[in-house]
């Protein structure tokens, strides 16, 4: 050590006297102690804020935002939103939105919850709204902290449970319903068979024209009967599907076999402005594994209730320049295969999407259809493994789509 | 002309001004001071006095007085620790070289941590000291002016030089009165110390014209007073002496010493012998050896010490160092180390450590360790 020492050391040109400066030293030493256990703090409460999944946001009494976390980033987009208003970022608004719960929160002093419907990055999503006053903070510049948790995916779910419940419990009732009307409609079909033989027997002896009446009206009868069966076989498959023959089945020429008998369909005089396009995947595309009648029967249903949205006089008219459009699409999408039914006609409010699978719910007029159609669609396509979904708009038109599980190696028979 | 600097505490001279210390000690900020003194200066009545002059100031403190001749390590890690504990600020030193250089060792460890040890060189202090106030009861340590902190290793047997501008008290308070307690035996190795610093800082390779001027005084006025100081205690004599002392640490703390306080520190250390004992038979050995590289200087220290010249410088220089022999002989000082030391044993181990000593690096000639040890002998 003094072997390194040299005359300028000594002579220490660059070291002076150095100032001490007693209280100083010590409240530093206090302040720096104070400062690692208040970051060591911040940091350890940071952590717990970081793991809050909901966008958190606190408030000042004017909306303005004065801190929020990673999440209302990740979720807004908006990189630096202090100081700006919350119905601003969130609905594009300058005044607040009518029962903000942060408002409601700020003036009662109480915990405020609220569900709204946010549209943020061209999606909409449904958020649970909660809004605490803070009471820590100085009475003159209130307060508030709120959490908004995004419920889409959690409501999706709850009403995909609902549907498939409510479904399920009206399927059993239909399956009841169907059983018990068939027995009747058995008899009434035998004995008007009976009638029929007997009828024929005396045929010599009843005059030409009442014979003809009598038995025009028993084969009425008999047709009617044989039609209320179709339509209770109808719900009997409805509650149990039954696989005749699965095949391998490619949608794009699937959709064309339709299309080839829904020629009377297409060219009925109310469909006849309506343009079809289509947008399919190539060559035969994408395959499932299924019942070929059944799925055609599910694209024929889908097709026939977007020709009756888009045609003219039902519920609206055709304003100029309007072209009733329908589209198909078929496509592949990771492990599913896709198969789309969308038109730009009167579309549906949220009420009647709802209910749209339910058997016998219809908004078509009376003699139009007997609401089967969709819940018959709803059953085939779980039965394939599948799911079918509807976007839809009052006004702006509709979108039906079939997911079905792509033939793979695993599936193939 | 190399570049040089010049760094001093203020100092307040004058008879009576001891009583302005606990104004001093709060201008430096104090409210609870830690004094450090030493067994010999309570006997002399001085550390009743400053406490009494601390209580009318209303101030309070906290007295430390493990300090002994040749300061420890231990002594200074248990004042500083006092002084933490205790929460003291302004650090004041009453007392000879060995209370101060004690006070010295606190505040460096006060201020930096760790161990004394960790500091020995040159400037190794690298944060601020807590305030200093000396009040120096000898004319011959020069510790109350000086950057130099002289600590004795126990492991090691060895003196450390802890030097840094950072050790320089803040205030000096030179009151003649308080070197009137001391006995003539003290004022004779205190003032042979003091003419030891002028000689040697003035030989030293980092003299300059403004410790130069300083030395020769220093020297010239110990020529002169220092006989009826010690035969008498002439009150003037005595603030000469003061003031002598004074100036030479003015010197010292800025220029550097010789190979003469190497050997000093190092026999202090080995020997563990009073550090003013020893310099009245090294001073005239040293001089004589140096005088090959620094003839001019050595012949104005001769003028100095005669009062006049001889026929050429060599002889004028020759002619200085054996007056001084003569002059120490006069007064009763040793001039031989065996009459202070016990055997000579440990000379080569003295001659191998003060080769290692920083003030060996100002020398005005480079030794080797032969040389040195060849000193010691010829002043045995």
């Amino acid at each position: 050590m003094r072997a390194e020492t040299t005359l300028q050391d000594i002579i220490g040109l660059e070291h002076t006297k150095l100032g001490f400066f007693q209280e100083l030293r010590l409240s530093i030493e206090a302040l720096r102690q104070a400062h690692a256990e208040s970051e060591q703090r911040r940091r350890e409460i940071s952590t717990i804020l970081d793991g809050i999944t909901d966008v958190m946001m606190v408030l000042s009494d004017t909306l303005r935002i004065i801190a929020v976390n990673h999440v209302f980033h990740e979720t807004t987009g908006v990189s630096a939103p202090e100081g700006v208003c919350c119905h601003r970022i969130f609905r594009n608004r300058d005044t607040p939105c009518p029962d903000c719960p942060a408002l409601r929160a700020l003036n009662t002093g109480a915990v405020c919850r609220e569900t709204a419907i946010f549209r943020l990055n061209g999606d909409n999503r449904q958020f649970e709204i909660v809004a605490s006053p803070l009471t820590a903070y100085d009475a003159s510049a209130p307060r508030v902290l709120v959490f908004k948790r995004d419920v889409t995916a959690e409501k999706e779910l709850q009403a995909k449970y609902l549907q498939a419940e409510k479904m399920a419990t009206v399927g059993m009732l239909a399956a009841g319903v169907a059983h018990e009307i068939n027995n009747p409609l058995t008899s009434i079909s035998g004995f008007t068979e009976g009638l029929r033989r007997t009828l024929r027997r005396c045929e010599e002896r009843l005059p030409a024209e009442i014979y003809a009446g009598v038995a025009e009206d028993l084969d009425t009868i008999r047709d009617e009967c044989k039609r209320c069966q179709d339509i209770v076989r109808a719900l009997l498959t409805f509650s149990r599907p039954q696989f005749s023959c699965v095949s391998v089945l490619p949608l794009s020429s699937l959709v064309r076999d339709v299309l080839k008998i829904s020629h009377s369909l297409l060219h009925r005089p109310e469909n006849r402005n309506t343009r079809l396009e289509l947008d399919l995947a190539p060559g035969d595309g994408p395959a499932t594994l299924g019942d070929e009648g059944h799925l055609k029967q599910v694209l024929l249903n889908l097709l026939a209730n977007a020709l009756d949205a888009t045609a003219a006089g039902n519920g609206m008219e055709h304003a100029p320049g309007y072209t009733p459009t329908v589209v198909i699409r078929t496509w592949a999408e990771g492990d599913g295969v896709y198969l789309s039914v969308s038109d730009n006609g009167c579309g549906m409010d949220a009420e009647n999407v709802g209910k749209l699978f339910e058997p016998f719910f219809t908004t078509k007029k009376a003699g139009r259809g007997i609401g089967v159609g969709l819940s018959t669609c709803y059953s085939i396509v779980r039965a394939h493994g599948g799911e079918i979904s509807v976007r839809s708009d009052p006004g702006q038109g509709s979108c039906f789509t079939v997911r079905l599980p792509a033939l793979t190696e695993g599936n193939h028979v | 002309m190399p570049i040089t600097k010049y760094a001093l505490p203020d100092i307040i001279f004058g008879p009576g001004t001891f009583a302005r210390m606990p104004l001093c000690a709060r201008q430096l900020g104090a409210q609870r001071v830690l004094l450090v003194s030493d067994p010999g200066v309570e006997r002399a009545g001085w550390v009743e006095q400053a406490t009494d002059l601390l209580r009318a100031d209303g101030l309070e403190w906290v007295y430390y007085n493990e300090c002994v001749s040749n300061p420890r390590d231990t002594a200074v890690a248990r004042g500083a620790e006092v002084y933490r504990e205790e929460r003291a600020d302004v650090i004041v030193a009453l007392g000879g070289g060995s209370p101060i250089d004690t006070a010295k060792g606190i505040a460096a460890l006060v201020g930096n941590g760790g161990r004394i040890q960790d500091y020995e060189g040159a400037n190794k202090l690298r944060k601020p000291l807590p305030p200093l106030l000396c009040l120096p009861t000898t004319a011959g340590s020069g510790s109350d002016i000086s950057q130099f902190c002289i600590i004795t290793d126990r492991k090691r047997r060895m003196k450390m030089s802890i030097i840094s501008r950072t050790l320089t008290p803040n205030i000096s308070i030179v009151d003649p009165l308080l070197t009137h307690t001391c006995d003539a035996r003290l004022l004779l190795a205190s003032a042979i110390d003091a003419l030891a610093h002028a000689v040697e800082s003035y030989l030293s390779v980092l003299s300059s014209p403004f410790t130069e001027g300083q030395a020769l005084e220093s020297v010239d006025r110990i020529m002169r007073f220092l006989p009826a100081a010690v035969q008498d205690k002439k009150p003037e004599a005595l603030e000469r002496l003061s003031i002598a002392s004074t100036q030479a640490g003015m010197s010292f703390s800025n220029a550097g010493l010789g190979v003469g306080h190497s050997l000093a520190h190092t026999l202090g250390g080995i020997y563990d012998v009073g550090h003013g004992a020893v310099h009245s038979a090294l001073l005239p050995v040293v001089m004589e050896y140096n005088m090959r590289d620094c003839l001019e200087k050595m012949a104005g220290i001769g003028r100095c010490i005669m009062g006049g010249e001889l026929s050429n410088a060599e002889d004028t220089a020759r002619g200085g160092i054996e007056y001084l022999r003569n002059f120490f002989t006069r007064l009763g000082a040793p001039v031989r180390l065996s009459r202070v030391l016990p055997d000579d044993t440990g000379l080569p181990a003295v001659s191998v450590g003060a080769l290692q000593d920083v003030c060996t690096l100002t020398n005005p000639r480079t030794p080797h360790a032969g040389e040195l040890l060849a000193l010691c002998r010829e002043a045995w």
